[in-house]
């Protein structure tokens, strides 16, 4: 009985404590002094991408942006361009061969060491040896870099092959890895120790647990760079990602579609950005396959007879804009917008096919990549649409689907009449145009460089050489806009719409988000995070 | 026949049997289209690095994926007699600590639904069988074969909506709060019994059915026996007939059935381990076999099939202790 009593006195001691210093914590004037320091964490909706290095992520899903939290580069990607990062200074020879970058003083590894040119001639001398997942120091398959020479502590100069346009930005964006960590590495797949997320970066791998999906980065306090505005950045599995930020759960979802939109659009609470039109779907012509198409009338035929701003509309719930006919997308910094536009017009696509009856196979997928996204048949939709429009015109679609693998490996093949894809990717530099419409390349390395098969233009071919090779940046503009009204009449390949999604977030949270030029994700965006004007 | 060579037979009809599905398991990967390194497209929104053919080349040659395939077919044979499943292609991991640090939720969940299923299906059905053709065998018969009828994800998307987000009493996802710190493991245990609640949950309607069904036709046979008049006769107490008497027979198809429908109860978690975002193993096989990891495809069927088999003995033993008539 006594025993009881103690220990009822005992609790409510306890209690009285505990009230007691929970009052003395709600005055006003504390409360506020904690809203000052409160640290800012930030959640995002996450997936499991794999260990955040440069040969540990999964090649699909936004891996390289997470490790690019930790891993700096030479230069980063600003919203306007290229931004110096860990290089202060660089400057190009006249002749395009020797690349020269003078680095920051005092740049230190997340371990306290300083780090030097000799990691950077490391960093690329590595990755000769040891491709990374994301591998940007090959053109046509060809690694470019002769050498790499550390001429001091604070000064690196890259010797190229060839006086290619696209190095810089190629150069500029390959992350650096420290040198005493990796030199003992002889199979960085298997190397994911805590050792091997040591990078320069504003953020630092706390924690991460691979089958929940969830990360956790802490901001670097000894960053060299622009102050973290975030403490602490999780990224945490959710089911439904609009759910998710409605229960305060995540502080940004990219899930919203135009229905709920106005529900967001209308508070002052929140704020919506809309994305870059830098994902799109395009539509593909196998000419090897089906030599009809090599004829330019019938392709024309097709691009008159698709109804893009349905497409828009429908599908994507006017989310999107209508694909370019030059490729490039509305909101890229070459974008042309006097290359030619076949406004839907079924009378037209007749003439042009001058009453041919023609039938094809579409060749879509029916599956979706990630196991969060709720817009699997968003290309099968695409397909029933066009087959509506194209008959109208005379020309039959049968579609046949496949789940993405299955696609992937029969378009890689060339195994199919039309495909139907869907990738990112459509802001990256100019030179994309031409991998994704020469015969010449043969390899493929972004999502947009499997060229159409069968197809080949000997004007459009020079035109590619000579961009590329142009080191004036302003004549290779002149060029590019000269591809994009070539291939725009030439129409080898359809871009159908490019998606722009939207993003909410409250701004009395975090309102830091900010667009890297050529991507369409604002919490990819590494400068998102940071204090960067 | 004597025992030991049934047990003989027994066991070598369970080695072929295994030796197929090994076989299988390693071929039927290989043979779908695709590769685990052509990526072109991505899904909506999100980014995929395609490799060069260089990076291809080098990743099949350091996976042992460029040698032929009966080669391969040999080396993963005499690997796994060494207890060596492989190095996961996609996840950069060995596939047994990917595939251990997943298990432990999905068996956890599936059990935890065979045996709520079971109990309340069995119960159910036994009440369902003593009134039957009555008003309430009737009602409980169309309702439970309705809500069996709605597919898994179906039922998890609901409750996802109602239970988790409107009414915010569960969690909207994932098997344990992320990085949260417990004080102590009371904590920890009720905050995973709070995230498994809505997977079990679902899981356990839709297998309810099953065991309903089977406890209720069995349960009819048993009660139109002769032995069950005796015991209305010598005037026992319902409870006591229906429990003791009847439901002690009937239980044996409810056995064999537990075991048999884990197969069934694993498949039913990859979907709703895909609605609830939870960190089993059936989420696992989805992004595998999506993604086609054959390493990891070959382990994950290799744990399945072994934990059937597993099952299938172990219902083969308990069914013979059972009933004395088996042997």
């Amino acid at each position: 009985m006594f025993k009881k009593i103690l220990k009822a006195a005992i609790a409510m001691a306890l209690v009285a404590t505990l009230g007691l210093t929970g009052c003395s914590n709600s005055t006003p004037v504390e409360s506020k002094i904690e809203a000052i320091k409160k640290p800012v964490v930030i959640n995002l909706e996450g997936e499991d991408i794999g260990y955040p290095t440069p040969f540990s992520h999964y090649s699909r899903g936004p891996g390289s942006f997470k490790m690019a939290l930790i891993f700096d580069s030479l230069l980063e990607r600003g919203e306007k361009g290229y931004i110096p990062w860990l290089a202060d200074k660089w400057d190009i020879s006249t002749d395009g061969l020797i690349y020269t970058f003078s680095l920051k003083e005092n740049v230190k590894w997340q371990d306290g060491t300083p780090m030097t040119a000799e990691d950077i001639k490391f960093s690329f001398d590595y990755y000769t040896k040891h491709p990374p997942v994301s591998n940007d120091l090959t053109v046509d398959n060809k690694s470019f870099i002769q050498s790499v020479e550390a001429v001091d502590a604070a000064t690196v100069r890259f010797k190229v092959e060839k006086p290619l346009s696209i190095l810089l930005g190629k150069i500029g964006n390959t992350r650096i890895i420290p040198k005493h960590i990796w030199e003992k590495v002889e199979d960085p797949l298997k190397f994911n120790t805590p050792e091997s997320a040591i990078g320069t970066g504003p953020f630092v791998l706390k924690d991460y647990n691979k089958e929940q999906g969830a990360y956790k980065f802490e901001a670097n306090k000894d960053f060299w760079g622009p102050k973290p505005l975030v403490d602490t950045l999780q990224f945490i599995p959710v089911s439904d990602s609009v759910l998710a930020f409605d229960k305060g759960e995540i502080d940004l979802t990219g899930n919203i579609t135009t229905d709920i939109l106005p529900k967001y659009q209308n508070d002052k609470e929140y704020k919506v950005l809309q994305n870059p039109a830098f994902w799109g779907y395009r539509l593909i012509f196998n000419m090897d396959k089906r030599t009809e198409l090599k004829d330019k009338d019938i392709r024309q035929a097709f691009a008159y007879a698709i109804d893009k701003n349905e497409l828009v509309e429908k599908v994507a719930r006017k989310a999107a804009v209508p694909g370019n006919a030059g490729y490039l997308p509305v909101g890229h910094v070459w974008f042309n917008p006097n290359a030619k536009n076949y406004e839907y017009d079924i009378e037209k696509a007749k003439q042009l096919l001058q009453g041919k009856k023609l039938s094809f196979k579409l060749l879509t997928s029916n599956s979706n990549n990630t196991s969060n996204s709720n817009n699997s048949n968003d290309e099968l939709r695409i397909a029933e649409l066009l087959k509506i429009s194209l008959a109208k015109a005379g020309i039959e679609l049968s579609i046949n689907s496949a789940d993405t693998k299955t696609r992937d490996a029969a378009v890689k093949k060339g195994n199919y009449e039309i495909t139907l894809i869907g990738h990112g990717g459509w802001g990256g530099d100019a030179d994309l145009l031409r991998t994704a419409y020469s015969q010449e390349i043969t390899s493929s390395q972004s999502p947009s460089t499997n060229s159409i098969p069968g197809y080949s233009n000997d004007q459009l071919n020079k035109l590619f050489e000579q961009q590329l090779y142009e080191m004036d940046a302003a004549k290779r503009k002149k060029i590019v806009f000269k591809i994009q009204e070539l291939i725009a009449e030439e129409i080898p390949q359809i871009p159908l719409y490019n998606t722009t999604g939207y993003v909410v977030f409250k701004p009395a949270k975090f309102d830091g988000w900010k667009y890297m030029f050529d991507h369409h994700e604002v919490t990819h965006n590494k400068l998102s995070y940071l204090d960067v004007k | 026949m004597n025992k030991s060579s049934s047990i003989l037979k027994k066991a070598s009809e369970y080695l072929l049997t295994f030796l197929v599905i090994l076989t299988l398991n390693f071929f039927i990967p290989r043979l779908m289209p695709g590769d685990p390194f052509i990526f072109l497209s991505s899904s909506e929104g999100q980014v995929t690095i395609t490799y060069s053919e260089e990076q291809i080349a080098k990743y099949k040659a350091y996976y042992g994926l460029d040698k032929p395939m009966i080669v391969q077919y040999t080396s993963y044979l005499a690997n796994l007699l060494q207890g060596n499943i492989g190095y996961s292609i996609y996840y950069n991991n060995s596939v047994l600590s990917v595939i251990g640090k997943r298990v432990i939720w999905t068996v956890s969940i599936v059990l935890a639904a065979i045996f709520i299923s079971c109990l309340i299906g069995t119960v159910l059905g036994s009440l369902s069988a003593w009134y039957r053709n009555g008003t309430f065998d009737k009602v409980l018969y169309s309702f439970i074969i309705a809500i069996s009828e709605i597919p898994a994800f179906l039922i998890g998307i609901m409750f996802l909506f109602i239970l988790a987000a409107k009414l915010g009493w569960f969690p909207l996802s994932g098997g344990i709060k992320t990085f949260a710190n417990y004080s102590n493991s009371v904590e920890k245990i009720t905050d995973i019994l709070h995230h498994a609640f809505l997977p079990v949950l679902t899981l356990s309607i839709v297998r309810l059915g099953e065991f309903y069904l089977l406890s209720r036709n069995s349960m009819i046979a048993v009660l139109t026996k002769d032995y069950m008049r005796t015991a209305r006769a010598k005037g026992l107490h319902n409870k006591r007939i229906i429990f003791r008497h009847a439901l002690k027979n009937a239980l044996l198809p409810i056995v064999t059935r537990v075991f048999l429908s884990l197969g069934a109860v694993f498949s039913g978690a990859i979907l709703v381990e895909n609605v609830f975002n939870y960190p089993g193993v059936g989420r696992l096989m989805r992004e595998a076999v999506m993604v086609r990891d054959y390493v990891l495809i070959q382990g994950i069927f290799l744990f399945v099939a072994v934990t059937v088999l597993t099952m299938n003995l172990l219902a083969d033993i308990i069914y013979r202790r059972l009933d004395p008539r088996v042997n």
